[in-house]
């Protein structure tokens, strides 16, 4: 099954890799991350270049990255549906779970590309255009460059689990029409909605969204020369994203198992 | 197709026999038992049983509606079946899909393919898919695209589509192929080829062929035995040279005087019906007894230079089918 998988996922890659579409989102994150000097002051003071990049990250990942994954999952699925191209996979040996496997692979190493190119593009224009040197505090330097590119590096890499859940539910969404416009604005308003409802229902804890900042803030913490604390929010951060991944995941395949790909 | 297209068919079925995957015999390829496929309240198939053995070419026909494509699709393993059970190679096509699955080709009604990739690197993506090692360019070659393998997709036309269809329905040198109206699309010529190239496939490599067609012509010219579904049930099964045979009870009498002699006949009691046409009459029989005809004809003063049986169409087949 392993094998299948791995197949599959390298199929998925080479077929996004020859579509347009797929760089469109790498594109726009870094467009936004090379705008935000517009918006954030930048002086060569050892303080404004990790400012820039703790607050240009999660904006662009978060707002343009976000909506450009949701979309990019969202048609996934409902792309191969709509088309028939699902029908000419399926007669081969290739199991339903593992074609939405693949796709599930596919989406989260799109959120990578997004996270890295997100990354890259940041750090670049801080180095370019500050020193990042590490962050001082009354002439003394309390966080060194090499800590501050641990954490960061360590923030990036948990950011990815909200991303990946946000990745499972696009593909759930997918999963359930042939439409894709359907699912790509569906999976748009739904989040949208579930945001606009989460605090007034109470349910803002138990949502893998509402922690989609939180892996950026012991970063945030130091750039301010502050001391941050990975626990106990980080935890909330892997465990609801853990547990919607499972359960989009399984939706999906629910879904799909159960679909009739005669028409 | 290109004119080296035999060489190349040589060379695939060369390559098919080389796998080791034929045998001659090979008993029954695929059995259907009280196959059943409801979606609701709606019965797509109700009760179908069939056996297909290894190489033969076999017709699936039908109205719109009449179960044949859920059929091939429950084949395919893109439905799953309500009720009954399917063995295919001898195994069970629910336990054992993805060995089965690994042995044969299916071409879907309207075929579709990544319209950004080209012809080529759809094939190549395919085949990977299958684990498997094969030339696609040959294979292209077989259907007559390898010119435009470079091509995007989504720039071919409706038969361009369906000869990439049966390309990557060969691309695994399947043992079975499932074909869902192949020559859709396809221009006479064209629907000559696939034609020549099914029935070569199952000649010389011994693939077995289950196929659908709205196409009599097509299903009189490959298959070895067809069967007539209605209804989502199966109305008659039988051979087609059996079906194809002359039939002795309406024959065509090429006679010197057709109106008189048509006025002769019409009086006898083992004459249906008799009509005159120019130069001839064309007779209905209650028996097949062409020689009493003759004989009644010629002493009774009439010149007859020909009797000529009417050929029975699987179209004549099909119509008492369905009537019946």
């Amino acid at each position: 099954m392993i094998v299948r998988v791995w197949i599959a996922y390298k199929l998925e890659v080479l077929k996004a890799i020859r579509l347009k579409f797929t760089y469109l989102g790498p594109a726009l994150v870094v467009l936004t991350v090379a705008a935000m000097p517009l918006l954030q002051r930048f002086e060569r003071d050892g303080v404004s270049d990790y400012a820039f990049i703790a607050y240009t990250t999660p904006v662009a990942l978060n707002l343009v990255g976000l909506i450009l994954l949701l979309a990019y999952c969202a048609s996934l699925v409902s792309n191969e549906l709509a088309s028939g191209t699902i029908r000419t996979l399926l007669v081969r040996p290739l199991r339903r779970y593992e074609f939405l496997a693949a796709k599930l692979l596919l989406g989260m190493t799109y959120a990578v590309v997004l996270t890295a190119s997100a990354a890259a593009a940041t750090w670049a224009i801080a180095f370019a255009l500050g020193d990042l040197a590490g962050v001082a505090y009354g002439g003394e330097v309390v966080f060194t460059a090499s800590r501050m590119m641990l954490t960061y590096l360590a923030g990036a890499a948990a950011a990815l689990a909200p991303q990946f859940a946000a990745v499972a539910f696009a593909v759930m969404l997918s999963s359930l029409t042939r439409n894709t416009g359907a699912a790509v604005g569906g999976a748009m308003s739904l989040w949208v909605v579930s945001d606009t409802l989460k605090y007034p229902l109470r349910a803002a804890p138990y949502l893998f969204s509402t922690y989609l900042e939180t892996p950026w803030q012991v970063f945030q913490r130091q750039v301010d020369a502050l001391e941050g604390q990975w626990l106990p929010d980080i935890g909330y951060c892997l465990l609801t994203s853990t547990v919607s991944f499972v359960i989009f995941a399984a939706i999906a395949m629910y879904a799909l198992s159960r679909r009739n790909l005669n028409t | 197709m290109t004119s080296d297209s035999t060489a190349t068919l040589g060379a695939w079925l060369a390559s098919c026999g080389s796998a080791g995957l034929r045998s001659p015999d090979m008993g029954h390829c695929i059995k259907i038992a009280k196959l059943t496929k409801c979606y609701g309240a709606t019965v797509a198939v109700g009760g179908l049983s069939l056996d297909i053995e290894a190489g033969e070419v076999f017709g699936l026909l039908g109205p719109n509606g009449a179960g044949k494509s859920t059929t091939l699709s429950i084949l395919s393993g893109l439905v799953p079946l309500t009720s009954g059970s399917i063995s295919v190679f001898g195994r069970d096509l629910r336990k054992d899909f993805m060995a089965i699955a690994s042995r044969m080709g299916v071409l879907m009604e309207r075929p579709s393919f990544y319209d950004y990739l080209s012809a080529r690197r759809n094939l190549l993506l395919l085949a990977r898919l299958a684990r498997r090692e094969v030339t696609v360019d040959r294979i292209l070659d077989l259907v007559g695209l390898l010119d435009v393998r470079h091509k995007k997709v989504g720039t071919f036309s409706l038969g361009m589509r369906q000869r990439l269809g049966l390309a990557q329905a060969l691309l695994t040198e399947p043992e079975l192929l499932i074909l869902d109206e192949p020559a859709n699309g396809l221009d006479a010529e064209a629907t000559q080829e696939v034609l020549r190239l099914l029935r070569c496939l199952a000649d010389e490599a011994k693939v077995t062929i289950i196929m659908s067609s709205h196409m009599m012509h097509e299903v009189e010219q490959l298959c070895d035995r067809v069967a007539v579904l209605n209804q989502g049930r199966l109305v008659t099964c039988d051979r087609t040279d059996t079906l194809l045979s002359y039939d002795l009870k309406r024959v065509e009498v090429l006679v010197d005087a057709p109106e008189g002699a048509a006025g002769r006949l019409r009086d006898m009691a083992w004459v249906e019906s008799v009509e005159a046409k120019p130069g001839r009459l064309e007779v209905r029989l209650h028996d097949e007894n062409v020689h009493q005809l003759t004989a009644f004809l010629v002493s009774s003063g009439f010149k007859v230079s020909g009797v000529i049986p009417r050929r029975r169409t699987l179209q004549d087949y099909f119509l008492k089918a369905l009537n019946s």
